[in-house]
Formats: C-alpha cells, sequence, structure tokens
C-alpha cells in the first residue's frame, strides 16, 4: 500500500473525484442564484423599486449582471425577461427562489451519494488489501501478530478512512468554493463587510489549526491504546481456560481496569481540548454578526448600502460559517486519518509480509516426483545453534519415511521444510527437478499436505473442515444473474476478487471422487478407519435433516418411526416411550411441549420467552389457560420456597432441581404475597408472567406435585389448536408441528425417530430405546445415511465442540483426502492413545501407497514399517533406506 | 402418586424419621421415582456405589455372589432403604438388588443425599445417629453370637 494516504486515494479514485468535482462546480452558479434571490425579492418585488418611475411592469426571469461600483458600475443584459406585474413578480421570484432551493437540495443528495460510494469503495479495497496482506503474514511476524489487532485494524480502524476518503478531495474544494462564492458575494456588495467577514475567517484559519496539533498526538495515542485493549481482551478469551484454572480473573480484572483507565485519562484530555477549540469557534461565529448588524446597519442608514443588500449579506453570512467549520473539521480529520493510516500501513510493513504476486499466472500443475536430494542442508534456530547441520540425502520416491529427533527439534525442522513451513535453511533440496525453496503456491497447496500438531479448525460443519483441502481452486464461473453482474462490477472497481462463492469450490477430481456423494462414502471410510465411526454416527443422531434437500431419509426415518414403535410393541416394552399423539397429553413431556405441540423455531418460543411471547399469552387467554398456569405457578413456588430455603444459592441442588433460580427466591416470597390479594397491591404483570413461566416446564411424573389431572390434560390438549392458530397468524412459522407422518426439521434426528418422550420412571428405560432404535436403523441400513447427516455437525470455534483426538483425526483426513503426493505429519499422531496410534498408522500407510509419506515419530518403535529412517542425533542426519542393499545405496550416490 | 405420598414413605425409613419435614421433602422432590419389572435390577454387586433406593411398591430381593450362582439372602418390603451404607461409605456394591415383583423405588442420588447432608447439620446428625444405634445392634449381635 501507498505510504502517502492522499497518493492512496488519488490513484484509485481519480476518475470519481474528478467527476464529482466537476458536478460541484456545476452546482456554483445555482448557489449563487439562490443567494442572490432574496436581495431581489425585497428590493424589486416588496420595495418595488422596479415599479418605481410609475412603471406598471417590470422585467421577470431576465439574466443580467449589475456590477458593483469599484468594477466600474453599470449593467450587463443577457435576457431581456418576461414583463409581469408587481404581485406577480413578488410570486415569480418566490417560486423562482423556492425552484433553486430544490436544485441545490438535489445537487447536495447527489454529490453526497457520490462521496458516500466512493468512500465505501476505497474502504472495501483498503480491508480486502490489508485482509490479503495479512494472510502474507511471514511465519516470523506471525509470532508476534495478534489475532484481534489485526480484526481490529481492518474492521475498526478502517472504517474512519473510508469515511474520509469521499471528502478527501471533494470536500475541500466544495466547501472551499461555496465559503469563497458567499464571500465573493458579500465582497460584490459591500466591500467593508467583505474585508470584516475574511478576517474572522483568516483568524479561524490560523489560530484553530494550530490549536488542534496537541489533539493529534493524543488521538494516536487513543488508537495504539485502543487497539492494544482489543488485542488484551481477545488474548484473555482465547486463553480463559488458564484464567480459570489459576484463578487470576482478578488479576485480569485489575489489568483491564488500568488499561481502562489510561483510555479513559486520554479521551478525557481530548474532551477538553476539543471543547476548547469549538468554544473559540463558536465565539467567532457569533461575533461577526454582531460587526454585521453594527457596521452594514451604518452604511445603509448612510445610504451607502441598500437594506435589500443588507438582508442579503447577512443571509450570505449565515452561509459561511458551516462550510468554515466543516473545513476547520475536514483539515482536523485530514490530520487524523493520516495518522490511523500510517498506523495501519506501519503494522502491516513489508518486512512482516511474503512477497509475492497473488494475480501472477500459476505455473501448470506438475506432480512433485522423482528423487528427494538434498546437499549442504543447513537450519538454525532463533538462537543461531545448528538444527540440521549439512545433511545430505537422496532418497528415490515415492518412500514411507520415517524421521526420529531424538529428542533434538532436526526431525520436526526437516518435516517443516519439506512441507515448505519453514524457509529458513540454505544448501540445497530438490523433488526430481523442483527446488524446494521455489515451489511454485499452487504445487505446495496441491502436492504438499502437512499435519501438524496443532489442528486447525475452522467453525463450520465437520464435513467443510474436512475439505478444506480441496478449496483451492475457484470452479469455472455460472451463468451470470443480474446480482452477480453487478457484484462482479463493484470487484472490478475496488480490485476485490472476481471469484464466486455461490458454486461449489471442492474439487472433487483432486479426491478423486466422481460426486459429493462418493465423496462423502470416503470421508466416511477415512473417520471409520481412525475410528470414529460411532462418534460420526451419534453426530448423525444429533444432527438435523432438511426434509426437502433430503426426502429420501426423511421419508425412512418416517418408516424407521413405525418399526422402533413396532419392535418396542413386540418386545413388551411399549411402556418405555410415551408417543406424540395429537389428540392426547403427553405426560412425560413439559407443559410448554404439550401446547405447543411442536418443536420452537426461534429462541422467543424456549423457557422463559415463551411466557412472555405475546402471541402464546393471547392464545393462553384464548383457551382460558391464563389464571390456570398462574395458579399452578403459585402452587410450584411456594413450593419451591418452601423446600429450598436455607439452601445457599449456588448450590448444585438449585441449578439442578429449582424451577427457581437462588437468587429469586425472596422475590418469589413477595410475588406470592401479591398473589392472594385482589385489585390493588395484587400482582403485576410482570408477577404473572413470571409464575406462568414456571407450570411450562413441569412435568407430572418428574415433579410429582400433583398439578395436572385428567380435566386439566383434557383442556390443555384442547388448548393446542387455538395456540397454533394464533401463532400461525399472518404467516408466522416458529413452531415445527409435530406430525406422525412427517419430520420436524427444527427437532435431531433422534427425537424424530422416537417421536415421543422416553418414560424416564422406567428402570434403565433411556439405554433400552437406544439400542432397540440402533437396531432399527442397522435393519434398515440407515446407519450409513446417518452418518453422512453426522458430518454436516457442526465443530464450533476453532472446533472446540469437539475432542482433541477428533480434531486431529480431522487434520490428518483433510490431509489424506487431497491425495498430496508429499504428506508431511509432524506431531499430529501426539493426540492419540498408544493403541489407536498403530490403527492411524496403518491408515496412513495404506491410503499413501504410491506416493510419500514422512512422519516425525517420537522413537522407533515403528521403523521396521517404514521404507527409509532418517535419525537425527544432535544436528547430525544419518540415513538408512530398508530397500536398498547397502552396496546398492552406494552405488546410486556413485551415479 | 405425588411427592407427599414419597415423603410419607421416607419418613417410615429410620434413617429419616428425624429430619425436617421441608427437608425431607427437598430430598424427595430431588429423587427419581422409578418402576421396575420382576426381575430387573436395581444394582450390580461390585458396581459403583451412585444411589441409595426406598422401596415404595413391591419388594426387592437381595442377592449375594457365591461360587455356586447367586443366593438371597435377604428380602425388603415397602418403606425399606438399601444401599444408603454403600454411598456413605464409598466402596463399591457389596450385593446384587433385584426387584422381586413388579415393584417401585425411589432412586436417591448419591451426590443429592451428600450435599444435603453436607448442607444441613442435623440431617447429618440424624443419620449418624441410626448408623450409631445399627452398630450398637451389630455389636449387640456378636456378643450374643459369641454367648450362643
Amino acid at each position: 500500500m501507498n505510504k502517502s494516504l492522499f497518493k492512496y486515494i488519488w490513484r484509485y479514485s481519480r476518475r470519481e473525484q474528478i467527476i464529482i468535482f466537476l458536478v460541484v462546480l456545476a452546482s456554483l452558479p445555482f448557489y449563487y442564484v439562490s443567494l442572490d434571490l432574496p436581495r431581489r425579492i425585497v428590493n424589486e418585488a416588496i420595495q418595488g423599486r422596479s415599479f418605481q418611475n410609475g412603471q406598471e411592469t417590470a422585467s421577470f426571469l431576465g439574466i443580467s449582471l449589475a456590477w458593483p461600483g469599484w468594477l466600474g458600475g453599470g449593467e450587463t443584459t443577457f435576457w431581456p425577461g418576461f414583463q409581469v406585474g408587481r404581485l406577480e413578480l413578488l410570486f415569480g421570484l418566490s417560486f423562482l427562489f423556492l425552484f433553486f432551493v430544490l436544485v441545490n437540495g438535489w445537487f447536495k443528495y447527489w454529490i453526497n451519494v457520490a462521496k458516500g460510494a466512493l468512500g465505501e469503495r476505497m474502504m472495501r479495497r483498503m480491508r480486502f488489501e490489508l485482509f490479503s496482506l495479512a494472510l502474507r503474514f511471514t511465519p516470523d511476524a506471525l509470532r508476534t501478530v495478534k489475532s484481534s489487532e489485526a480484526a481490529t485494524i481492518i474492521k475498526d480502524e478502517v472504517e474512519p478512512i473510508g469515511g474520509f476518503i469521499g471528502d478527501a478531495f471533494i470536500q475541500p474544494v466544495f466547501l472551499g468554493t461555496q465559503a469563497a462564492t458567499a464571500l465573493i458575494f458579500i465582497l460584490l456588495q459591500s466591500v467593508w463587510l467583505g474585508l470584516m467577514a475574511g478576517g474572522v475567517v483568516g483568524i479561524q484559519f490560523i489560530v484553530i489549526p494550530r490549536m488542534r496539533r496537541d489533539l493529534l498526538r493524543l488521538g494516536r495515542m487513543r488508537q495504539i491504546e485502543s487497539r492494544r485493549l482489543a488485542g488484551r481482551i481477545g488474548e484473555v478469551i482465547d486463553g480463559m481456560e488458564a484464567v480459570q484454572v489459576h484463578d487470576t480473573a482478578r488479576w485480569e480484572r485489575a489489568e483491564i481496569g488500568h488499561r481502562l483507565f489510561h483510555l479513559f485519562d486520554i479521551r478525557f484530555r481530548i474532551y477538553k481540548r476539543k471543547f476548547v477549540v469549538k468554544f473559540l469557534n463558536n465565539l467567532l461565529a457569533q461575533m461577526t454578526p454582531f460587526f454585521f448588524y453594527a457596521f452594514g446597519g451604518y452604511f445603509a442608514l448612510r445610504g451607502r448600502l441598500d437594506i435589500g443588500q443588507l438582508v442579503a449579506v447577512i443571509a450570505a453570512y449565515r452561509e459561511l460559517p458551516p462550510p468554515l467549520k466543516e473545513l476547520i473539521d475536514w483539515d482536523q480529520q485530514r490530520l487524523d486519518v493520516q495518522v490511523k493510516y500510517d498506523q495501519v500501513v506501519g503494522y502491516f510493513a513489508s518486512d512482516r509480509i511474503i512477497h509475492r504476486d497473488d494475480d501472477a499466472p500459476e505455473p501448470d500443475d506438475e506432480p512433485l516426483v522423482g528423487p528427494l536430494r538434498a546437499s549442504g542442508l543447513k537450519a538454525f534456530d532463533a538462537y543461531g545453534n545448528a538444527v540440521i547441520d549439512n545433511a545430505a540425502f537422496d532418497i528415490a520416491l515415492p518412500a514411507s519415511i520415517h524421521l526420529v529427533g531424538a529428542g533434538g527439534p532436526g526431525a520436526s525442522t526437516l518435516a517443516r521444510i519439506l512441507a515448505h513451513r519453514d524457509t529458513g535453511f540454505s544448501g540445497e533440496l530438490k523433488i526430481g527437478d523442483h527446488d524446494l525453496a521455489n515451489l511454485p503456491r499452487s504445487a505446495i497447496g496441491r502436492r504438499i499436505a502437512y499435519a501438524g500438531s496443532e489442528p486447525i479448525l475452522f467453525p463450520g460443519s465437520l464435513r467443510d473442515n474436512l475439505l478444506y483441502g480441496l478449496k483451492q481452486n475457484p470452479p469455472a464461473p455460472q451463468e451470470q444473474t443480474e446480482e452477480e453482474l453487478r457484484r462482479l462490477l463493484e470487484a472490478k472497481r475496488t480490485g476485490n476478487p472476481f471469484e464466486s462463492l455461490d458454486v461449489d469450490w471442492t474439487d472433487l477430481g483432486q479426491a478423486g471422487a466422481a460426486n459429493r456423494d462418493e465423496l462423502d462414502d470416503r470421508l466416511l471410510d477415512l473417520l471409520g478407519r481412525v475410528g470414529l465411526e460411532q462418534d460420526v454416527y451419534r453426530f448423525g443422531l444429533a444432527g438435523r435433516i432438511d426434509p426437502e434437500r433430503n426426502p429420501a431419509l426423511a421419508e425412512q426415518i418416517v418408516d424407521a418411526r413405525e418399526r422402533l414403535r413396532t419392535k418396542l410393541e413386540a418386545d413388551g416394552m411399549a411402556d418405555l416411550v410415551e408417543p406424540f399423539d395429537p389428540d392426547r397429553y403427553n405426560t412425560r413431556a413439559t407443559v410448554a411441549e404439550n401446547l405447543l405441540f411442536g418443536v420452537p423455531k426461534s429462541r422467543d418460543l424456549v423457557g422463559r420467552a415463551l411466557a412472555e411471547h405475546p402471541r402464546f399469552r393471547e392464545a393462553l387467554g384464548r383457551a382460558k389457560l391464563t389464571d390456570v398456569l398462574v395458579g399452578l405457578g403459585a402452587e410450584i413456588a411456594r413450593t419451591m420456597t418452601d423446600i429450598f430455603r436455607g439452601v445457599p444459592s449456588g448450590h448444585p441442588l438449585f441449578d439442578q432441581f429449582s424451577f427457581i433460580h437462588a437468587d429469586e427466591l425472596t422475590e418469589f416470597d413477595d410475588v406470592l404475597k401479591r398473589v392472594g390479594v385482589r385489585g390493588r397491591g395484587g400482582p403485576t404483570r410482570d408477577d404473572r408472567t413470571r409464575l406462568i413461566a414456571l407450570p411450562l416446564a413441569y412435568i407430572e411424573p418428574r415433579h410429582r406435585l400433583g398439578l395436572i389431572d385428567e380435566a386439566l390434560q383434557d383442556k390443555l390438549v384442547a388448548a393446542r389448536a387455538t395456540v397454533r392458530e394464533i401463532l400461525a397468524r399472518d404467516g408466522a412459522d416458529e413452531i415445527d408441528v409435530y406430525d406422525p407422518d412427517k419430520i420436524a426439521m427444527a427437532a435431531p434426528v433422534r427425537d424424530n425417530l422416537l417421536f415421543g418422550r422416553v418414560n424416564e420412571s422406567v428402570a434403565d428405560a433411556r439405554e433400552l430405546v437406544r439400542v432397540a432404535g440402533a437396531e432399527v436403523l442397522a435393519e434398515m441400513n440407515l446407519k450409513k445415511d446417518l452418518e453422512r447427516v453426522g458430518l454436516d455437525h457442526q465443530v464450533g470455534p476453532a472446533g472446540r465442540l469437539l475432542t482433541s483426538s477428533q480434531r486431529a483425526s480431522v487434520n490428518l483426513i483433510r490431509c489424506l483426502v487431497k491425495r498430496p503426493d508429499l504428506l508431511v505429519v509432524d506431531g499430529a499422531l501426539a493426540a492419540f492413545g498408544e493403541e489407536q496410534v498403530d490403527g492411524v498408522l496403518d491408515l496412513l500407510m495404506s491410503e499413501t501407497e504410491g506416493r510419500t509419506l514422512t512422519i516425525v515419530l517420537p522413537n522407533d518403535h515403528h521403523a521396521d514399517r517404514f521404507d527409509v529412517t532418517m535419525q537425527f542425533e544432535g544436528a547430525a542426519l544419518s540415513v538408512e533406506d530398508r530397500r536398498t542393499a547397502p552396496e546398492r545405496v552406494t552405488a546410486a550416490a556413485a551415479e | 402418586m405425588t411427592i407427599d405420598t414419597e415423603v410419607a414413605a421416607l419418613r417410615q425409613v429410620p434413617m429419616f424419621k428425624d429430619i425436617d419435614p421441608s427437608r425431607l421433602k427437598l430430598l424427595a422432590f430431588a429423587s427419581e421415582r422409578i418402576q421396575y419389572k420382576a426381575g430387573q435390577r436395581l444394582f450390580l454387586q461390585g458396581d459403583a456405589a451412585d444411589a441409595a433406593y426406598v422401596i415404595l411398591e413391591g419388594r426387592a430381593d437381595i442377592l449375594l455372589k457365591t461360587p455356586g450362582g447367586d443366593v438371597k439372602v435377604a428380602e425388603l418390603g415397602r418403606n425399606q432403604i438399601v444401599g444408603e451404607m454403600a454411598i456413605i461409605s464409598d466402596t463399591p456394591r457389596s450385593a446384587t438388588v433385584v426387584a422381586g415383583e413388579a415393584s417401585a423405588a425411589l432412586r436417591i442420588d448419591k451426590r443429592v443425599f451428600l450435599d444435603l447432608l453436607v448442607q444441613f447439620p442435623q440431617m447429618a446428625i440424624a443419620i449418624m445417629r441410626e448408623i450409631a444405634r445399627r452398630l450398637e445392634r451389630t455389636n449387640a449381635q456378636l456378643v450374643s453370637a459369641q454367648r450362643g
């Protein structure tokens, strides 16, 4: 990026800036006329100067310019205009004035929109460029870059710069010419008044910027401190586990408190200075009218200025301070933004960035084959100690290579060098004719895979993460819709990429799959072989099926539902599940579930929010259930306040069993007191809502308070239709209703299969039902389909919803699925248990058959399984190739 | 079947008879009522102890493993508690308990039970008193057995 902000802006927005500038110029004559018209209205129409000397009519819409005395006087007429009467002239001129007001408004609107668009485009360009730069941080720089700081820069710090860009050139031109026009107008009317106004302007322009210099220094401090604050907060959140484990929250709070104080201090100093400047500005602006009234009035009385001129001058002067103020603001903003820009550019300084041309044409993709040869290979650690000393080898590829470090960093370093993760080595390292130091980017991405010890997962589905390595090249563009063309046009204007996200980037060819289904099968096969089959199946059971995307499976699940029911009945286990029945109360479900009789799609229909939901409340009212539920709520609250009294808040019993939060116990005491009262002092609306929320979560057989008898059950079932009708009013679609013949998309597969609630009162019910369900799914050959649903499982931020061995598996499979010529595994097996490692090694071996596998292992227990062992003793490397007899090694070396 | 009937059942258990009614209600509320078919197992000898059970309906058989198979050593009827010693002493189950007929039991979770003891000393004292009584009884039996 350009060092100077203005050069950067000029380079990318020259054309737009000039167009806007021309429009600004074109708007000026209109602006001038709108200033001049009030004078004419007063003088010519109201005071009737045009009708002096008995004239019946006057010229209207005539274009002429009266020159002031000091320019020689006289009047130049361009067009004589129409002859009209006095009243007509008044209205004519007034409407003309209105017309020019509208024209000026339109110009302002156009200019603002154009400036806004310009600023937004430039901001988009800057953000994108900065992000592209961030992708190119050197491994060295990455050690010190904080992710949250980089995010703050790209998101927040660029924003004011973007806002300024639209104004960068146009604002001074526009405001400057506007101010100049007003000033010239005043000058034309009266030299003295003009000079007075000019004097005040001069003072504003000289004094105020000087006072603002200090503000800039503080602004810079504020920016750096804010960025550090963001960085620090990010660190603490990322390291929350350490904070909680060591209970250092107090220290962290104090630390952040200090930073906030420092930031406050800076900001407070900025405010103080800012308002002093503002005060001065306002004072100067308000003093000028004093001069105008006093001296302008004096001139008018003396006859050197007519009243119309005075009115116009004062009107023109009213127009003068706003542009001036904005001009001064612009200058302030300019300096401010320049500081920010310098900071941003400094963060992405060129010594922290890998230099390469993102748009350079890619060389043809060639396989990485041929012997792996090294000579004089040396690498050093950060302290200058040799890690690899003068290594030389010549290994025929493909091969399975086993790197042993014997506690030193040599093996891992060599692995990283091979995978191009580490470029700080000297000497020669080649595969065939390809020099590993200058491998093209595409070859690194497609031909090499590296699985390090820390798996990097992105939020998204398991499948997305497994296929991440196949998203290197954009697919051929699809047909272009109008929206798409608009996107492309904008991308072109802002230097953004043209590639569309609507098409599937996954490179099926590289994975060797014909279609997505085949690819899924391959993923499932690999997942099964690292021992995740059960996990993926469980993910599938907890997953959701979209009946529109997958109608066949949805139908099969409905069939499986039937079968499970039949099976449970046949095995005498029908009492284990209480099925959902539109006409019967499900005693094992909560009152809320029974009323909604479906799965809520939004959070507004869950928990306490449901009791507050206006439509739900309306439905309760219609079904005459409000008072019933309030009564039940009071009953529950009474029991809870009774049995939980004396249990301290935060006690596990509360969290686990109570309907009422510990902190609310005393509040509910008050609520209960009010419930007994009628009229004033009775329960408030909020009280009723809180009470209604309690029975909504009530399940009779579990909580056993004896609140729901059969009559009430019937009433609740009867209310279902009302609830559904009112909730679905106006096309609202917040509930996925239970339908025996359909799947509820909002519920997990497990619940859809069960279509009811497990009777927890029966011993081992859950386990028995689980087993029966698994049997049914196995009978219907649905396991595979469910595993496929399991691939949609969300892994959470950085994959935190997976276990560490699941994450490690994802990391490995992501590498395997793209079938690299060279797979480097460095520490990625550490997350697996000793017995699992064998299975994973088997998988790696068989999957890299015919290709090269390089793996760093802590010991040589598995050495016999590899073709080649590369053993480090300190920095010295010895190579043993088991495929060739020792004499043939020397022969090969001699060739 | 409401919590009040269970509180009444708990009150029949000597260990709980001196405990404040609202505490007993909390204990009942925090416990689960579970139904068993004849022959269904409450717990297995050697398993980790995770709960105590109060028989509400039906009966339970206590079985001990012997080389010749399980042998029934005792029978428990309504309002009797079983498995409480293992959750207090934190030892594995010393016997297997199965439902002798279709039965119902109140399952008192170990953690809930211990939490309540920690929270309400008068409850802990009531339990201690019961255990001391049992010890006394056992001693007396031992003495009479030696004499006999």
